[in-house]
C-alpha cells in the first residue's frame, strides 16, 4: 500500500485550489497519476497527500480561442492524438502524443502532467516547445501565464508553485500549409523512454523556408529550442544537401549541449540519424500539413 | 501412419481455460488466512564477512514476528543444483543482494519497515568485479575453493600444429552480456505445515530438486517435505535454482504459521540467476576451399557469486564451441569463475547461444577472408551423416542440420530479395 | 487515515467500499474483491499484465489509484465470459495456442477486446499497436496476433449474419 494520508477528489476548479491554498502541508495536484503512482510506489515522493483532479470536467476541453488552440490540463495524450483539431492543426502534436508510453499511459497520461513532472524526455513537451507554448496556471488568488520554457527550471523541477495548478496549454495556430513533425528515438517501440525526440515546424514561401522551429529533447535537462539548427533551415531552399546541413549542425548542436557528458557519444551520432529522417520524410511527403 | 489420439494431433492445453479465464491459480493470487509475510534483509555490499547482526530495535515493533540469520539454519546451510556452495542465509557476502536476514512478520508493511531497522556490521573485501581479476593468483578467494570452479576442455587432433601451417586463420574475442530472464511473474511462494509434513507451494521449474535441496538445509528427511510447483508465470531456466523456498521451509517449521513470499521486480532482478557473462578467445583455420581444419578456443565464464548451474554451461558451452560444424582438431578449454557479480545460472540455450555468436562470427569472417559466399561457407562444412563431431560422437543417424540450412537461406531470400547476389 | 468512499461497477457489478486512498486499482480488485485474474508482473506501468478496462478505454491497474476509478466502470478478465460462455477472445487464444504461461493473458485479452469493440477488421499492425504496452515473455506474440485475429474474423462473421 502507498502512503496516502489525504486525498481528495473535488469536482471544480475553485474547490481544488482551496484546498491547495489551505493546506497545511503539501498537496500535490493528482492528473493521470502515471508518474505519481510509481513514484510513490518507491517512496520517491514525500507529500502529505493528493487533490485528484480528474473530476473537473472544465480541465479536459480542446478548443480554438481567437488565433490560439487550448488544451486543457487534464487531457489525456489519447485525447490529443485522436482530437480531430489537433490532427489537422498540430499533426506534430498529434504525433507526439501517440508516440508517448504504451496504449495504457496514454489513455491515463496527460499533457498537464507530462509538464508538472519535466521529465528530460517528456515527448510532449518537446513538441509543445517547438510550438512555444504558454502555461496557464491558477491559484484561488491569481491566474498567470508563463512561457513553456520559462516555466521548467531542470530536471523534475518546474516553476510551479504549491498552490497553483496549470489548467491550461495554450499556442498559437500554425500558419495553414506549414509542415511540422515528430521523431522519438527509443530503446524500443512501445513503453520506451526517449532517448532523444525531436520536433520540427517549418513553412516555406517563394520556394524558401521562412519559418522554423526545432525542439529538441532529452539533450538536457528539459526539452529546448535549438536556434542554431533553426538558423541553419531559414532562408534555404528544402533540398537534399540542406538536409545534411541540417543533420551536421544537428550533431554539432548536441555536442555543444552534451559537453564531455557520457552519453555524448552515442548522442552526438544517434541525433544524426532522427534528424536526417525527420527532415527528408517532411520535404518529401505531402503529410503532416497543417490545414 | 496409424491414427493415434494425441500424436500428430493439435491439443488444446489442459490448464487453458483457466488460463484465459483468469483464474489459475498463480503464487501471488494464494489465500491462505493468517499467513505471515516474509522479506530478506540482502547486503548492498559486494564482498565482505557479516561482523555482526544486530536485530534488538526491530524485534520491539509490534507485528515482528521473528526474524531469522544464518545461526538459526537447523541444517547444512549450503544448497545448489551442482555445487552448494549457496547459503540460505548467510554470514560472508559474495555479491550485492546476498540474503542476511530473513524477516517474519504479519504484514508487508511491517516486515519493509523492519528490514530498514536491521543493523549489520561487515568487514569489507575487496569486491572482484571481472573474471580477470578473480584469475589472478593473489586475488582474494570469494569460496574457499578459490576462483576458478571447473575447467572443462575438449582436445582432438594437433590443433597448435595445424593453426601454424594453415592457409587462413582467423584469430577474435568475443564478449558477451549478462541477462536477466524477466519472466513475466516474479518468484514466489507460500508455506504451511500440514500433517506434520512442510509443504512448500512454488513458482518453480524444479521441485524434485528443491525438496532435496530445502530438506538439506533444514535436516529434514525428505520424506517430512512436499514441494508443489503452483502455476508458474514462467521460467526459462531462472526458475530452476531456489529462490524463496529455504525460506519459507524455515520460516514455517519454526513458527508453525503459514507464511508467504512473492519477490517484487526489483528483488527478482538483484537475488536470482542470469545468463552467464562469457569472454571468448576463438582462432579458426581453414583451407582455401573453405573447409575447416583447427579451431582454439577459450572461454571464460563468469558464474558470479555462486555455481548455480555454472559448470554445466561452460560444459555445454565447449562441446557447442565448434557449432554444428565438423573440425578435425579441437583445443579447447571452458573456465567456470566465480565473481561478485550476481549469480549466472540456466538460461534459454545453456551456454550455447554466446558460443552461436562467436562461432558464426568466425565464419563470416573466414568466408570474407576466402572470398566465398558466408552460406558456401557453412555448407561446405556442415555436420552431416558420417560426421565426427569435436567431442568424437560419429553421426550415424538422422542430422538435419544441412536441411535446416538451405530451408533457412530459401526463407532468407524471400524475406529479403535480393540477399547474397553478388556471391552465393 | 481518512478512508475513501469509493463507489464503482466492477464487471456490471455495483461495488461500495471504504478503502485506503493509497491502495491502487490493483490492490482493491486482487486483495479485496479476489478478482485476481488481474496481475502483478511489474508495478510499474512497463508490462501490461495489470491492465483492466476502465470506462471503455485500457489502463495499467497499477498505476491507478483506487478512488481515481470512483464513478467508473472497471472491467477485468474475469467479467467478460458471458452466462459460462467464453469470449470469442478466450476462445481464439485457446485455440491459436497463444497463452503460455498465462501470466500476461489477462491484460493481452483486454487489450485486444478494447481494439475488436471498435473495430472489428483491424489490421496487423493494429494488432500489434492495440497490444504494445503489454509483455509477453513465452510466446514470441505470432500466436497472439493470430489469436486476435481468428477472433476478429468470427465477430466479422457474426456481425455480418447479424445484418443479413
Ligand atoms: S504490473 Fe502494472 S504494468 Fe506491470
Ligand atoms: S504466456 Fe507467459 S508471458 Fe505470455
Amino acid at each position: 500500500m502507498l502512503d496516502c494520508k489525504l486525498y481528495f477528489q473535488p469536482e471544480s476548479l475553485t474547490v481544488a485550489l482551496d484546498l491547495l491554498a489551505k493546506a497545511e502541508k503539501r498537496l500535490l495536484p493528482l492528473a493521470g497519476g502515471t508518474d505519481i503512482v510509481p513514484a510513490m510506489s518507491k517512496n520517491k515522493l514525500n507529500v502529505a497527500g493528493l487533490v485528484d483532479l480528474s473530476k473537473i470536467q472544465e480541465l479536459h476541453q480542446i478548443k480554438i480561442e481567437g488565433n490560439e488552440i487550448s488544451l486543457g490540463s487534464l487531457c489525456t495524450f489519447q485525447e490529443i492524438e485522436t482530437s480531430h483539431l489537433i490532427r489537422t492543426k498540430v499533426p506534430l502534436l498529434a504525433d507526439a502524443a501517440g508516440l508517448v508510453g504504451s496504449p495504457q499511459i496514454r489513455n491515463a497520461g496527460t499533457v498537464g502532467g507530462n509538464i508538472a513532472n519535466a521529465s528530460p524526455a517528456a515527448d510532449t513537451v518537446t513538441a509543445l516547445i517547438a510550438l512555444d507554448a504558454d502555461v496557464r496556471l491558477r491559484s484561488t488568488a491569481y491566474a498567470r501565464t508563463m512561457s513553456l520554457k520559462e516555466l521548467l527550471c531542470g530536471a523534475g523541477k518546474t516553476r510551479i508553485l504549491p498552490q497553483e495548478i496549470i489548467t491550461e496549454i495554450t499556442f498559437k495556430i500554425l500558419q495553414p500549409g506549414s509542415k511540422g513533425g515528430f521523431i522519438k528515438l527509443g530503446r524500443r517501440k512501445a513503453l520506451a523512454i526517449a532517448r532523444m525526440n525531436m520536433a520540427l515546424i517549418f513553412s516555406v514561401t517563394e520556394g524558401r523556408i521562412n519559418f522554423a522551429r526545432v525542439g529538441l529533447g532529452a539533450v538536457g535537462p528539459n526539452p529546448c529550442r535549438s536556434n542554431a539548427l533553426e538558423n541553419t533551415l531559414i532562408g534555404q531552399e528544402p533540398s537534399d544537401s540542406l538536409v545534411e546541413d541540417f543533420v551536421m549542425e544537428a550533431e554539432r548542436e548536441v555536442a555543444r549541449m552534451l559537453g564531455s557528458r557520457p552519453s555524448a557519444a552515442y548522442k552526438c551520432e544517434a541525433v544524426k540519424g532522427i534528424a536526417r529522417d525527420i527532415l527528408s520524410s517532411l520535404f518529401s511527403s505531402s503529410e503532416m500539413v497543417v490545414e | 501412419m496409424p491414427d493415434y489420439s494425441t500424436i500428430g494431433k493439435s491439443i488444446q492445453r489442459i490448464d487453458g481455460i483457466d488460463k484465459v479465464l483468469g483464474k489459475s491459480q498463480y503464487i501471488a493470487d494464494i489465500d491462505l488466512p493468517g499467513t505471515l509475510c516474509l522479506k530478506v534483509l540482502r547486503s548492498d555490499v559486494a564482498h565482505a564477512l557479516v561482523k555482526k547482526i544486530d536485530v534488538s530495535e526491530v524485534e520491539r515493533i509490534p507485528g515482528v514476528v521473528r526474524i531469522f540469520t544464518h545461526v538459526d539454519i537447523p541444517g547444512i546451510n549450503g544448497y545448489g543444483i551442482i555445487v552448494k556452495d549457496q547459503p540460505a542465509l548467510t554470514d560472508k557476502v559474495r555479491f550485492k543482494g546476498d540474503a542476511i536476514a530473513l524477516v517474519a512478520a504479519e504484514n508487508e508493511e511491517i516486515a519493509k519497515r523492519a528490514l530498514k531497522l536491521i543493523k549489520v556490521d561487515f568487514e569489507k573485501l575487496p569486491p572482484i568485479y571481472d573474471v580477470w581479476t578473480a584469475l589472478k593468483e593473489d586475488a582474494p578467494a570469494i569460496h574457499s575453493r578459490g576462483n576458478i570452479l571447473t575447467v572443462s576442455k575438449i582436445k582432438k587432433g594437433d590443433a597448435e600444429a595445424v593453426l601454424n601451417q594453415a592457409e587462413v586463420v582467423v584469430s577474435r574475442s568475443y564478449t558477451t552480456q549478462r541477462v536477466e530472464h524477466c519472466y513475466i511473474e516474479t518468484e514466489g511462494g507460500v508455506a504451511y505445515i500440514e500433517n506434520g509434513i512442510l509443504v512448500i507451494k512454488v513458482s518453480t521449474q524444479n521441485p524434485h530438486y528443491d525438496r532435496r535441496d530445502v530438506a538439506r538445509v533444514l535436516g529434514l528427511p525428505m520424506n517430512k517435505v512436499r514441494v508443489i510447483q503452483a502455476t508458474t508465470g514462467g521460467g526459462f531456466g531462472g526458475k530452476l535454482d531456489i529462490s524463496v523456498q529455504c525460506f519459507l521451509g524455515l520460516a514455517a517449521i519454526k513458527l508453525g504459521r503459514p507464511v508467504r513470499m512473492v519477490y517484487d521486480r526489483q528483488e527478482s532482478f538483484v537475488a536470482t540467476g542470469k545468463r552467464h557473462p562469457f569472454f571468448i578467445d576463438y582462432t579458426t583455420a581453414a583451407n582455401k576451399e573453405g573447409k575447416l581444419l583447427a579451431v582454439k578456443v577459450k572461454i571464460v565464464g563468469d558464474t558470479g557469486a555462486y555455481a548455480s548451474y555454472g559448470p554445466a554451461t561452460l560444459v555445454r558451452a565447449a562441446v557447442h564451441a565448434t557449432g554444428p560444424y565438423e573440425v578435425l582438431n579441437v583445443d579447447i578449454d571452458a573456465l567456470c569463475v566465480y565473481t561478485n557479480n550476481p549469480i549466472s545460472g540456466a538460461m534459454r540455450g545453456f551456454g550455447t547461444p554466446q558460443m552461436a555468436f562467436a562461432c558464426e562470427s568466425q565464419m563470416d569472417l573466414l568466408a570474407e577472408a576466402l572470398g566465398i559466399s558466408p552460406v558456401e561457407m557453412r555448407r561446405r562444412n556442415i555436420l552431416q551423416q558420417g560426421s565426427i563431431t569435436a567431442t568424437g560422437q560419429k553421426m550415424n543417424k538422422s542430422v538435419g542440420i544441412g536441411k535446416t540450412l538451405e530451408a533457412a537461406w530459401e526463407k532468407a531470400l524471400q524475406v529479403m530479395p535480393g540477399l547474397g547476389d553478388e556471391r552465393r | 487515515m481518512a478512508e475513501f468512499h469509493l463507489e464503482m461497477k466492477v464487471n456490471g457489478k455495483p461495488i461500495v467500499l471504504d478503502v485506503d486512498p493509497g491502495l491502487r486499482l490493483l490492490d482493491v480488485l486482487r486483495d479485496i474483491l479476489h478478482l485476481t485474474g488481474t496481475k502483478e508482473g511489474c508495478g510499474e506501468g512497463e508490462c501490461g499484465a495489470c491492465s483492466v478496462i476502465l470506462n471503455g478505454k485500457l489502463v495499467d491497474s497499477c498505476l491507478v489509484l483506487a478512488p481515481q476509478a470512483n464513478g467508473q466502470e472497471v472491467i477485468t478478465i474475469e467479467g467478460i465470459a458471458q452466462n459460462g460462455e467464453l469470449d470469442s477472445l478466450q476462445k481464439a487464444f485457446l485455440e491459436a495456442g497463444a497463452v503460455q504461461c498465462g501470466y500476461c493473458t489477462p491484460g493481452m485479452i483486454l487489450a485486444a477486446k478494447v481494439l475488436l469493440d471498435h473495430n472489428s477488421t483491424p489490421s496487423r499492425l493494429e494488432i500489434s499497436k492495440s497490444i504494445s504496452g503489454n509483455i509477453c515473455r513465452c510466446t514470441g506474440y505470432t500466436k497472439i496476433i493470430q489469436a486476435v485475429e481468428i477472433a476478429a474474423s468470427r465477430i466479422a462473421t457474426k456481425e455480418g449474419a447479424d445484418h443479413a
